[in-house]
Order: C-alpha cells, then sequence, then structure tokens
C-alpha cells in the first residue's frame, strides 16, 4: 500500500514536471527571434508577404501567444503533439519514428558506462595505491576531460578508416535486408562506436564515483570492525561495502540519464545514427516548433519515467529508505 | 552523354574541365540493366513534393519521381521531357506543349493535359513563389484544346518563358490527388506519386530514402537501376568516408567539403565532372544593404570589392571549385556580357575610392553576417571580415543559423551578408529578381534585399525580358550589367563549380544541365 | 597554512596548478607574444608542423597561425568558464539558499523549478538557447550558466537545511537578525568550500560544453576559441590534422589540470570527507 500512495505521487509529480518542461520551453521557444513562416516560404524558392501571411494563418501562427499555448496544450493532452511544418508530417509519428535509435544508443551507453564504471571503479578501489589504480584514475581522469565529439572523430579515424574494424556511421547495413537475428547483430555491431564514445565520458564519470563511494564506506566504522576481526578484505567488500558503496552511484546516474540525450546531438551529427538528437538540431535550426516541442516533452517523459523506476527500485533493493520516507 | 574526365588538380584544371566535359562522346558499351546506386541527401529533405519544396536535396530526390513539361542540355538546349514538342508563335504570345503518350502516374492513373492544366492554374499558381510570379505577370491563359495538348496563352511576350519548365519551376502534379485538397498538409505528399523512372518505396527518416523501379515508366526498356538509395549523413566528414568505403557510389556537389573533394577525385576508379549546373550556374555575391550609411555609398561599395581578392577565395577558402565572377549573369548563362566594370584586388585604390567619397572608415561598425551552409562559407566570412577590417572598418561577425539568416535577410536587417543565386538559364529567371525595385518586398531572401534601385535598370531588365528577338534581349542585358556593374548593386564574387563525383562504374550519371536532378532514366552500373 | 600543505600533498592538484598557470599566462601574454589578430592570415595555408619555424603548430586554410589561435582561444575558453560558472554560482546559491533557509511552500516551489531545468538534458537546452538567441559570447556564458546551476542550488539547500537548525544560526535568530544577514553572514560563510569545489568542477565542464557548441556551429564568429577551431577543421580531419589536434590537446589538458585542481581543493577543504564528490 505505501508503494502504491508513494508510486501515485510520484506519478503526478512527474506530470506536473513534464507539464513544467512543456511551459517553459513553448514560451522560451515563441519568445525567440525566427519565424518559421518566413524560414518555410524561403525553402519554397522565394515568397511574398502574402504568402508568408498564408502560412502563418494555416499553422495558426497569427494567434497571440497565450492562445497558441493553450491550443498546444490542448492538443497535447489529446495525444497530438502537432504537424511539423517543415517536414508536411504528425509531429508523434516524425518523433516515434526517431525515439527508438536514441532510446538504443542512449540505454547502450548507459548500460556500458555504468557497467564497465563500476567495475573499474571497484577495481581501483580494490587496488588502492597500485599501479592498477593509477592507471584506471589516470585514464578516468583523461576520458573525464576530453570532448565527446573530438573522442567520436578520433573514434572513426582509428576504428573506421585506419583499422576498418567497425562501421563508422548508420545503425544497421542498408539495403541488406537482414532479419531476425542476422539484423540484431548487424544493428549491435554498428553500436559498438556511438555506444563507446557516447558512454566514454559517462564511464569514466562512474569509476570515479564508485571508487570514492568506495572508499569512502570503507573508512566507516562498520567496515574497520569487521577488518580488525580478520574477516578477509575480498569477503568484507563483497559482503558490505559494494551494496552500499553502488547503490549511490546507480541513484546519481539515473538522475543523470537525461544527460545523455544531450550527448546523443553530438553522437548522433556525427555518426549518422536516425535519433531524436539529430532531430531536435535539425528542428531547431529550421524554426520547425512543434517538433522542437515534441521532443523535449518526450524526452522529459524518459527522463521522469527513468527516473521513477530508478527511485522505485531503489526502494526494492533498499527497504530502508521506506522506512524513513 | 558526357565525356567524363578525372579532375585534375589546381585552379588551371579545373577551369579547363568545364569545356572538356562539355564535348559530346558516345559511350561504347550498351547499358547493362539492374544494380542498385547509392547516393547521399544532405541535408535530409522535409518533402519530396517538389511542388511544394524546390531546395537542393528535395529536387535531387524529388527529381526521380517528378518531372516538368521539358528539361535543357548542358549548352541550355530546350530538350523534351514530358512534352515531347512545343511550339512558340511568332509574336511570342503562344506556346503550345504536345505530351508524351502513355504516361502514367505512379498510382496507375494515366496522366493527361487536364493535369498540366491544374498544376499551372492551380497547384503552382497557389503554392509556388516563382511560378506565382510568372503566371499573374505574363500569363493569360492555360487551356488544353484537345487531349495531350497544352497552350499556355501569355498577355505580353516573355523572352524567358520556354525556360521556366525547368523541374523545380514547374512539376507537373496528379490533378486527381490535389485537386480540391489543402496541397500542403495533403498526406499524399508522404507518398509521392509522379510520372518519373523511380518510386518511393520508403523513407527511413534520419537514416534513407529507398526508390524503386517504375515498371511502368514511359520510356520503353528504362530505367535500367532497380533501386536508388539516397543515405542521410549529417557530417561532412562522415559522408567522405562513405563514399570512399563504397557505402555511397555518387557525392553531389556540397555533399563534401571543398578540401576532400580534391582527396576523393584522386582515388582508383574515380570520376569527376564540373557538368551538370549549367541550368542553375549558382554566383556567390556579398549583398551589401544598400539602405544603410557607408554602404549606400556608390564608391564604398567599389572600395570593398578592390579589397577582396577573388582569386584568393576561390582558390584558399572554396579550394579552387569556382571561378571570380565578373558580372551578375553567370558566364553559362544566357546573355552574359563581357563589358562591365571590373575590380581587380588593389587596396590602394579600394582606400582610394573611400578617401574620395570622403568616409572614415574607422567611423563605421559593419555586421556580416555569414549564410550557415558550411564551414566554408564561415571561413569566407572570415576572409572578407579580415580585408575590409584593413580598409579600417570595424566588422563584427553575426552567427545565425538557417531560421536566423532567413529571418534577418527577409527583414532586411543586416548590413553585409552573403547568398547565392540560380540562374535559371535566363536572366529573367534567376537575375533580375535580385535588381527589379518592384522585388523589394520584405518576406523572402531572394529577391532585391540589399534594396538597390536605379529606374533605368528596371527598364532595361524589363525590356530584356519581354524582348521578342534574341539580340534586342541581349542589348538590353549587356547595357544592364554595365550599369549594375558600376554601382555594384551586390558583389558577385563567383560562379560556383559544383563537382560531381562518382565510382566508373556509374555510367550516364550527367547528362542535362540539370544534372543530378535529371531523371536517372538512362543511368546504368558497368557490372 | 594547513590549508596549502593539505592542497599540496595533492600530487596531481600541483600538476594541474602547474598546468593552468600556464595556460593563464598565456592567455594573459596572447597579445603580446601574437600582436597580429589569429584571425589574420600571415603564411601560407595549411602549413603542417615545424614546416616553417615561425608557425611551429601550422597554419589553418586561410594562413592562420594555429599557435596564435590556441593562446587567443585560451582567453575565450577561460573566460567562458569562469564568467558562466560565476553567474551559475549567484543563481544557484540564491535558490538554493532561498528553498533551504525558509523551507516550506519555498522550497517546493523553487525545487519544482529547479528540476524543470534538471529534466530537460542540459546540453540540449544550452543548443537551443544559445541558437535562438544567436551566438555570441554573452548568450553563449549565459546559457552554460542556465544550464549548469540547478546542482548548486541542490547542494546549497542541503547545506543550509542542516545549518539552519545548528545552534549558531538559531542563536541569530533569537537575537533577531534578519533572515537575509543570518544566510549572508551566518550560514553562506560555513557552505564555502563545497560550492568553491563544485564551482571549480564547473569551469571545467562549461569549458567542454563550449567547445561542444561550437563544434555544432554554434560559437561566437567573433572570438577564436578551441571549440571553433576543432569545429572549423574537422572537415579536414584527415588533410590537416594539425588544425584538431591542437585545440584538442588544449582543451584536454585544460579541463584535466582544473578537474585535478577541483579534486585537491576538495582534499583540501574537506579532509574529512575524502572522496566525497561527484
Amino acid at each position: 500500500m505505501k508503494t502504491l500512495d508513494f508510486l501515485f505521487q510520484r506519478l503526478v509529480k512527474a506530470a506536473f514536471v513534464v507539464l513544467g518542461v512543456v511551459i517553459l520551453n513553448f514560451l522560451l521557444i515563441h519568445l525567440a527571434p525566427g519565424d518559421p513562416a518566413a524560414v518555410m516560404a524561403g525553402e519554397a524558392g522565394a515568397g511574398d508577404e502574402k504568402f508568408i501571411a498564408q502560412l502563418r494563418a494555416q499553422f495558426g501562427l497569427d494567434q497571440p501567444l497565450w492562445w497558441q499555448l493553450l491550443t498546444y496544450l490542448k492538443s497535447v493532452l489529446t495525444g497530438d503533439l502537432g504537424f511539423s511544418y517543415r517536414n508536411n508530417v504528425p509531429v508523434a509519428a516524425l518523433i516515434m519514428e526517431r525515439l527508438p535509435a536514441t532510446l538504443l544508443l542512449t540505454a547502450s551507453a548507459f548500460l556500458f558506462s555504468l557497467v564497465l564504471g563500476v567495475l573499474l571503479g571497484v577495481l581501483a578501489a580494490y587496488k588502492r595505491g597500485k599501479l592498477a589504480d593509477s592507471l584506471i584514475m589516470t585514464g578516468a581522469l583523461v576520458f573525464y576531460a576530453t570532448p565527446l565529439f573530438w573522442v567520436a572523430l578520433m573514434a572513426v579515424l582509428v576504428f573506421s578508416i585506419h583499422l576498418d574494424w567497425l562501421p563508422p556511421f548508420d545503425m544497421e547495413s542498408i539495403g541488406a535486408d537482414y532479419t531476425g537475428w542476422a539484423r540484431f547483430a548487424d544493428i549491435a555491431y554498428h553500436l559498438v562506436l556511438p555506444t563507446v564514445t557516447l558512454g566514454l565520458f559517462f564511464t569514466a564519470l562512474y569509476t570515479r564515483l564508485t571508487r570514492a563511494s568506495m572508499l569512502e564506506v570503507m573508512s566507516l566504522d562498520f567496515v574497520k570492525t569487521a577488518r580488525a576481526k580478520g574477516v578477509p578484505k575480498a569477503r568484507i567488500i563483497r559482503r558490505h561495502v559494494l551494496r552500499n558503496a553502488v547503490l549511490p552511484v546507480f541513484t546519481f546516474a539515473s538522475i543523470q540519464a537525461g544527460q545523455l540525450v544531450g550527448g546523443a546531438v553530438l553522437t548522433e551529427t556525427v555518426f549518422a545514427w536516425p535519433g531524436i538528437g539529430r532531430l531536435m538540431f535539425d528542428a531547431l535550426l529550421q524554426r520547425d516548433y512543434p517538433v522542437l516541442l515534441g521532443v523535449f516533452l518526450v524526452t522529459a517523459a524518459v527522463v521522469v519515467t527513468v527516473n521513477l523506476v530508478a527511485d522505485l527500485l531503489y526502494r526494492i533493493v533498499d527497504p530502508r529508505i521506506e522506512a524513513a520516507g | 552523354m558526357k565525356k567524363i574526365s578525372r579532375l585534375a588538380l589546381g585552379l588551371a584544371g579545373l577551369v579547363g574541365l568545364a569545356a572538356i566535359t562539355g564535348l559530346e562522346a558516345e559511350e561504347a558499351k550498351t547499358p547493362v540493366p539492374g544494380g542498385t546506386l547509392n547516393m547521399i541527401a544532405q541535408p535530409e529533405p522535409p518533402i519530396l513534393m517538389v511542388g511544394l519544396n524546390t531546395q537542393g536535396p528535395t529536387l535531387y530526390v524529388g527529381g526521380q519521381i517528378y518531372q516538368s513539361l521539358l528539361t535543357y542540355g548542358t549548352g541550355l538546349e530546350v530538350l523534351p521531357s514530358l512534352a515531347k514538342a512545343w511550339d512558340v508563335s511568332e509574336d511570342g504570345l503562344t506556346y503550345s506543349f504536345t505530351l508524351q503518350d502513355g504516361v502514367k502516374w505512379h498510382d496507375g492513373q494515366p496522366f493527361t493535359a487536364e493535369d498540366v492544366v491544374f498544376t499551372a492554374d492551380k497547384f503552382l499558381r497557389e503554392a509556388h513563389p516563382r511560378w506565382r510570379y510568372i503566371a499573374s505577370t505574363y500569363v493569360e491563359s492555360v487551356t488544353s484544346p484537345a487531349p495531350g495538348k497544352v497552350i499556355f496563352q501569355l498577355k505580353k511576350p516573355f523572352s524567358a518563358f520556354l525556360y521556366a519548365f525547368e523541374l523545380s519551376s514547374f512539376p507537373v502534379v496528379p490533378k486527381h490527388i490535389y485537386e480540391g485538397t489543402d496541397y500542403r498538409t495533403n498526406p499524399a505528399n508522404q507518398t509521392p506519386v509522379g510520372t518519373g523512372p523511380f518510386k518511393l518505396e520508403e523513407w527511413k527518416r534520419g537514416s534513407y530514402i529507398h526508390l524503386v523501379k517504375n515498371e511502368d515508366y514511359w520510356k520503353p526498356g528504362q530505367p535500367y537501376l532497380d533501386e536508388l538509395y539516397f543515405r542521410i549523413i549529417p557530417d561532412a566528414a562522415s559522408r567522405a568516408v562513405a563514399f570512399e568505403k563504397g557505402a555511397v557510389d555518387v557525392l553531389r556537389g556540397g555533399d563534401v567539403e571543398g578540401f576532400a573533394v580534391r582527396r576523393l577525385a584522386k582515388l582508383d576508379g574515380v570520376e569527376t565532372t564540373t557538368a551538370g549546373w549549367e541550368m542553375y550556374s549558382p554566383v556567390v555575391f556579398l549583398q551589401m544593404n544598400t539602405r544603410k550609411a557607408p554602404l549606400d555609398e556608390k564608391r564604398v561599395r567599389q572600395a570593398v570589392m578592390h579589397a577582396l581578392d577573388r582569386e584568393f577565395i576561390v582558390k584558399n577558402v572554396f579550394f579552387g571549385l569556382g571561378k571570380p565572377a565578373t558580372s551578375p549573369v553567370a558566364s553559362t548563362t544566357r546573355f552574359h556580357s563581357q563589358d562591365v566594370a571590373a575590380y581587380p584586388f588593389d587596396m590602394a585604390k579600394a582606400k582610394a575610392l573611400l578617401d574620395e567619397a570622403g568616409v572614415k572608415p574607422a567611423e563605421h561598425t559593419l555586421r556580416l553576417m555569414p549564410i550557415p551552409y558550411g564551414s566554408q562559407w564561415d571561413r569566407l566570412a572570415e576572409y572578407v571580415k579580415q580585408q575590409i577590417e584593413q580598409l579600417g572598418f570595424k566588422v563584427s561577425i553575426q552567427g545565425v543559423d538557417p531560421g536566423g539568416w532567413s529571418q534577418a535577410l527577409s527583414e532586411w536587417d543586416f548590413d553585409m551578408t552573403f547568398n547565392f543565386t540560380y540562374q535559371y538559364g535566363d536572366p529573367a529567371l534567376g537575375v533580375a529578381r535580385h535588381y527589379l525595385s518592384a522585388n523589394i518586398i520584405k518576406g523572402t531572401p531572394f529577391g532585391n534585399n540589399q534594396g538597390y534601385v536605379n529606374p533605368k535598370v528596371d527598364e532595361l531588365l524589363l525590356a530584356g525580358a519581354s524582348a521578342v528577338s534574341a539580340e534586342d534581349a541581349a542589348k538590353a542585358y549587356a547595357e544592364a550589367q554595365k550599369i549594375l556593374t558600376e554601382e555594384v548593386a551586390l558583389g558577385w564574387l563567383y560562379e560556383m563549380h559544383n563537382v560531381t563525383i562518382s565510382r566508373e562504374k556509374v555510367k550516364n550519371l550527367v547528362t542535362t544541365g540539370i544534372g543530378l536532378n535529371e531523371a536517372m532514366d538512362e543511368v546504368w552500373l558497368a557490372k | 597554512m594547513t590549508f596549502f600543505r593539505r592542497y599540496a600533498q595533492h600530487y596531481g592538484a600541483l600538476v594541474g596548478l602547474a598546468i593552468l598557470s600556464g595556460v593563464l599566462l598565456v592567455a594573459l601574454l596572447a597579445p603580446l607574444i601574437y600582436p597580429v589578430s589569429p584571425w589574420q592570415g600571415v603564411g601560407e595555408p595549411l602549413l603542417g608542423p615545424f614546416e616553417d619555424p615561425a608557425f611551429p603548430l601550422g597554419t589553418d586554410m586561410l594562413g592562420r597561425d594555429i599557435a596564435a589561435g590556441l593562446a587567443y582561444g585560451a582567453r575565450v575558453s577561460l573566460l567562458i568558464g569562469v564568467v558562466s560558472t560565476a553567474v551559475a554560482v549567484v543563481i544557484g546559491v540564491s535558490i538554493g539558499a532561498l528553498a533551504g533557509f525558509y523551507g516550506g511552500r519555498i522550497d517546493d516551489l523553487l525545487m519544482r523549478f529547479t528540476e524543470f531545468f534538471q529534466t530537460i538534458p542540459a546540453f540540449a537546452m544550452a543548443i537551443v538557447l544559445v541558437a535562438i538567441f544567436n551566438p555570441t559570447i554573452a548568450s553563449i556564458t549565459l546559457a552554460i550558466a542556465v544550464v549548469s546551476w540547478p546542482p548548486v542550488a541542490r547542494l546549497v539547500r542541503g547545506e543550509f537545511m542542516s545549518l539552519r537548525s545548528r545552534e549558531f544560526v538559531q542563536a541569530a535568530v533569537v537575537v533577531g537578525q534578519s533572515g537575509p544577514r543570518i544566510m549572508l553572514t551566518q550560514i553562506l560563510p560555513n557552505t564555502l568550500s563545497p560550492i568553491i569545489v563544485t564551482a571549480s568542477l564547473m569551469v571545467a565542464t562549461a569549458i567542454l560544453t563550449e567547445s561542444s557548441l561550437s563544434f555544432l556551429g554554434l560559437g561566437d564568429r567573433n572570438m577564436m576559441s578551441w571549440g571553433f577551431m576543432i569545429g572549423a577543421a574537422r572537415t579536414m580531419l584527415r588533410e590537416a590534422w594539425w588544425m584538431s589536434v591542437f585545440p584538442g590537446v588544449a582543451i584536454l589538458i585544460t579541463v584535466l589540470a582544473i578537474n585535478l585542481i577541483g579534486e585537491g581543493l576538495n582534499d583540501a577543504m574537506n579532509p574529512h570527507l575524502r572522496g566525497r564528490k561527484g
């Protein structure tokens, strides 16, 4: 029952946050300079004022801002994200077509960075002060300081062009028409470089976090006591330290999950990955407001959901939270 | 068929190339049917319906789906497309077209003269800004007196009219799909129905556009290719890699940056050509807002022209892919004139002109807005800034994205910017729009946005457009070019040479003056 | 003295300090070392490194000196890093302090507001802000600040909440000091060390963000920055590697140095919290 209450509360809060994000973005975007009708007219070849006025009326851009906002919110509530001026397609269709690619990329980068980061962090903490620790932490420091797009460019240069091991772009072999496992393998093969480049920064981050968290827990009294009692180090770490040290890293990582979408804009650009990061960027440059708003709405919804799921998992894994909350 | 020769390095080689590729040479082999051609659509087109969007990538892909009545050779000769014959009356007022027989739309419906009438009179008149202008200014009526016949009756002669039927200017659309609908939101825009050699099979946004052979195409035995893929690869460096790795067979001008063109051209089994852009012949110019001091002063604009080393721009910013422009009319366009004011690179002369005009450059800060089309354009802005600053002006570069650029230009909110114009074969279609005072209208980035006014030029341009004989037109246009260059109505920088790079196995790729926008019904792949 | 001794114990922190001092020095002296504008073509275009001793790091496609670009770029990167962080800290501290000190409704409201910003991916938001307000050094700085304040706000809120109930604060309340005064004179000084540590790491992130924006073509076109140099050079990565490698390395070592300093500060300021950082 308590969990249900909690879930309900969190859902209401999440909906509220998403709504806030939508309004915030709507105002931000519509207050900015840049007239989508003018852009569209330019794309049609030229345009006079009458032509632009016609476009503006067609897309409701001639209405007052508050009215546009209300209309937008109303249609969003009925599940209609609007119509893309530029692509002449419903926004929802456009986003749904591109969302899976981004989810795949960000989810795999998330898992990659979290698993590798935690492993390396634990290892570094375990081998504290040894060579392995220094190597891991130096690597983490370097990747923590390297621009993502730079890593991407270098990775393409080395692994695709010089070594010819991995495909430098696209999500699957176009025209190959693989099905079943062959398609799965093909996508996985294309996923390697984007995942690793997007994930490296976060791997570095989680490595550092895990190590710090491990050391903190290891300095706590109960661990010291166990050590003093002569319990082997490896066993203490396995039994007591790991769980207490890694949980905060998981929480932090789930909160950070949204940031992967930001990085996806860069990754998708370099690797021609057909996701919503790139869609957002293109929509922005073309002043395709409904698409831009739609992408933010969907992103916010995904981020909020991830956080919610993380919270729930956390409660399940660590029942103490319930007592406290 | 064009002989396609390897790209020679350096400017001289490139200039010479244009001449070589103009030669006709018969390809010995006979076409082999079958195969897949991989290309790149950059940037991803928003829509494939050419009647609603005439940007480069839309035309590139849409040109395989939609067709116009006519097309144009590399020497701008008028060639048949959906019209197999045409006739112009002596007074230049009646244009009659005879359509091809047995043409079907992709949905199986027959293509008829009614479609052409609907296109001209309804669809494009509402949705197409360039056709709108021509239709309302010159066209009296469009009728179909008999099946397979269409007659355009003009109000007054228009010497460029026969050039107004290029794909981007007059894509024929199906009446049975669009009549009585809202053209922009018609769902059929997503499933384009044309008469072209290829049909849309699948469009995976952000990944690729897949076209397949139209089995009912009206040219028997064509097209030869089975499938076309237009890949979406947003990053320029990745596009170069895609070609290098064999993922794509063709690179269109602008797909990769100038520097990569040089490198890719040297690869084995690769051909290049600058042919196929004659109809468009883009001319790049520096647009100086003549409403703003000190740019309202002719001598200041002349000084700016003298301060820019256009040879340097072509060589170092655009890696030799072009040649300095001397006139508003490209050297490949009809009525180009050599008898114009010239602006050799001469800083001393530039400074002298400023002194003469009594302008103190240090008192002025000029805003320079680069056209947001990629890094070479940014370099151009940086070079121009550096040169104009040497005259003593302060220059601030305003970075803008395409949306911002289009808007600032449309609302005349700029000091200096760059732009380029497609010529469409005749000054009346692609050139005059930038100088006619009647074209000083807000709302389009492609009008007379610099606010240039000269009644004499208006008169000459209109005289050229409505001349019945080519000699009269040439005379009027020559005089107009002389005045325009003397007054620096725009700062013409260079004529772009777009290089098409392809693998040797791709045959018959560029056959007309609209190049890759041409229906690829004759393209085939050697085994 | 203990602070510096603790800091100095951190070997990496010393290295970081040395590197950053070097970068700062170059940034300050840039106009003296390279009196000609970094935008001015000064040599043959596309000279490789060491091809011409006058241009040890080579030149770009317009003949501009890469080394001069790096020197001037250091100014921009550091400026944007520091200023945007300062702005973010001011916003974050204000919001966090109010929320943490007053609690209740105000806390709820401010934290919801903070959450909106945290829900939108920071980099995506920065892109939108810079694009729609046109890229200038001011809009870039502001955009970075706008997306980076929430963690500060959360941190400060937490500190304020825990300090609010401490005796010395309660004493001040009893004495009748005003809320703002208590916040500024009593609580804030006690939260400075975590703020400084966080801020130092934010400078590093801001430099990375600026370079990413420039890479996407959203940099200030009048300022030579490292991100701009990479963005301009990336299409020529294969042909002229030096144009993108040197600015890339510059970003890397600068950000690395700042991170090292941040760690050193953390260790020096919070000896009891060794390792608690994120």
